[in-house]
């Protein structure tokens, strides 16, 4: 599903945020990515999400090479990629429903089926009261929640988090991973970074380990802990 | 289609919407983002108004040299079809010779009608009106003419054919001199030109600000609404889709621009108006100022929004791409 071969990034100014990482992330696997911060986990995302582009090798996903998509196309590309972030990024001035309904009127969706998805989605989060708030009006646990069903409410096949615990409680935190099994299990790929290490401890997800830009562990080889 | 996942169909299409409604539902949402940025607009209305009233405003004294230079037009047509052609005739001529020269001049295809003013009528009528009456009493020989005035036919009194038929009637043996008062109408008309292309030049230069100062708004929009567009970007949004709202902002500004200048261009004229029929009535004249007629409201209008539309264009061109999501 995702693949980087010898992957460098360095971004301008110098920095080098990764240094020839590969490794293979199988349709419908769920993995975890670690490291400190600064290790890279979020230039990773960043790659596979089109924001970036590699320096060097070659990104890519269900066998496209992303270095081949076109601006114009990245939009359309992105609308398979379901996103969550560890700030949520909602838009605070619109309701519940228009944050999660947003990717799916840029679909061009009725706005019959539009709202059929998004009561889907919001139940499968547990916030069908809190179609009508504004995000304000939610705790941060919510927040994330309404994150998530933005992110999978146009039904993606690949769905990436970026440190989606980052400011949660441990219980909250295991709901939250709860869900992302519960899309994994109908056939989702999911990738999640996350330097939360007792959280990884507690599953038994494959775990990529980054450090200094380099891929210490890709979860395969046990030898390598 | 989808672009990574060939066998996944964009959602529009996997749920089986037909080629009509999904037709339909474009323009749907377009009435939609259209409605909503007028909403938009409404949440700073003090803000919105503003560039509003500058559009309309600057699109104001263009519209108003305009009506003025249009009416100094028929003004000047009304004088240029009313062109008489003044012959002096020689002294030494007969009564006999003058009455045969005015018969002959009066049956000539381009002359509509011929007016003689004989020399002692001309003297009567200086007498009458220059108020040097008694002077005149001590001059012992009719210093005057006898002047013969021709109204041209309709199709020769064009500047042009009127000034050919004046060379042909100076050529004449009892004529002395041939005048046709072009001169004036001549400057009057240099006049109206030099008012037309300022008029041109200043309208240009002012729908270019206009241009400038939505752009300058709609880029100040787009970069006050940064986080949502990079949001909009990360959950797929295409540049064409992001733009579409500010682009329709910039519609709604010429929109209500245009209908400011209605008002302020009537307002100025109504303002004119006493002024310009002081004038009209010390000239013994009925002229009156015209405003805009319809098509002329319709132009203006149509200007206002397209002016509008492009400046938001080219702040969302330059602007929008430039926005990546980090």
């Amino acid at each position: 599903m995702i693949k980087f071969e010898q992957v460098s990034k360095v971004y301008p100014g110098g920095f080098q945020a990764l240094k020839n990482v590969s490794f293979h992330i199988e349709p419908g696997e769920m993995a975890f990515l670690t490291g400190h911060s600064g290790a890279g986990k979020s230039t990773v995302l960043k790659l596979i999400s089109m924001m970036e582009r590699p320096t060097a090798g070659r990104v890519m996903i269900n066998g496209h090479d992303l270095k081949r998509i076109e601006r114009k196309q990245i939009a359309y590309a992105r609308r398979d990629i379901g996103m969550i972030f560890q700030d949520h990024r909602l838009l605070m001035d619109r309701t519940v429903f228009d944050n999660v309904a947003l990717p799916l009127m840029i679909e061009g969706y009725s706005l019959a089926e539009a709202r059929k998805r998004v009561h889907a989605a919001l139940e499968k989060v547990g916030l069908s009261d809190k179609v009508r708030h504004y995000p304000q009006m939610l705790s941060g646990g919510e927040q994330q929640r309404v994150g998530i069903a933005r992110a999978v409410v146009n039904k993606p096949p690949l769905l990436l988090a970026d440190e989606p615990t980052g400011n949660l409680d441990p219980k909250l935190s295991s709901e939250i991973i709860k869900l992302f099994e519960d899309f994994n299990r109908v056939g989702v790929s999911v990738l999640i970074a996350t330097h939360d290490l007792g959280l990884i401890a507690r599953l038994r997800y494959r775990t990529l380990s980054l450090k200094d830009g380099r891929m210490i562990n890709d979860g395969l080889s046990e030898e390598a802990l | 289609m989808s672009v990574l996942f060939r066998s996944r169909q964009q959602g529009a299409q996997q749920v089986k919407i037909s080629g009509l409604r999904r037709f339909l539902m474009f323009w749907v949402h377009h009435a939609q983002q259209c409605i909503g940025s007028l909403g938009e607009l409404a949440r700073y209305p003090f803000a919105s108004l503003m560039t509003m009233a500058v559009l309309g405003l600057s699109l104001t004294l263009p519209a108003t040299l305009y009506v003025i230079v249009k009416n100094t037009d028929s003004i000047g047509a009304n004088w240029q079809q009313a062109s008489e052609i003044t012959l002096f005739l020689r002294q030494e001529l007969s009564q006999q010779e003058v009455q045969t020269f005015t018969k002959r001049t009066e049956l000539a295809e381009e002359v509509d009608s011929v007016r003689l003013i004989d020399k002692e009528q001309g003297l009567a009528e200086f007498r009458q009106r220059s108020g040097f009456g008694e002077a005149l009493d001590t001059l012992t020989d009719n210093p005057l003419p006898n002047v013969l005035i021709v109204v041209p036919r309709e199709g020769y009194r064009t500047p042009a054919a009127a000034e050919e038929l004046v060379r042909k009637l100076s050529a004449e043996r009892e004529v002395e001199q041939a005048r046709l008062d072009l001169g004036w109408l001549q400057r009057f008309q240099a006049i109206v030109n030099l008012v037309r292309d300022g008029f041109l030049a200043l309208a240009l230069l002012l729908c270019i600000a206009v241009v400038l100062i939505v752009g300058n708004t709609i880029r100040l929009n787009i970069s006050s609404k940064r986080d949502e567009i990079m949001v909009m970007k990360l959950v797929g949004a295409t540049d064409a889709y992001i733009q579409r709202p500010f682009l329709y902002t910039g519609i709604w500004y010429g929109l209500v621009g245009g209908i400011i200048t209605w008002l302020a261009t009537g307002a100025l004229l109504w303002w004119l108006s006493g002024a310009v029929r002081n004038i009209a009535d010390l000239y013994d004249s009925q002229f009156r100022l015209n405003g805009l007629n319809l098509t002329e409201m319709g132009v203006v209008w149509g200007l206002a929004i397209g002016l509008g539309l492009v400046g938001s264009y080219i702040a969302v061109r330059k602007h929008v791409s430039a926005i990546e999501p980090r």
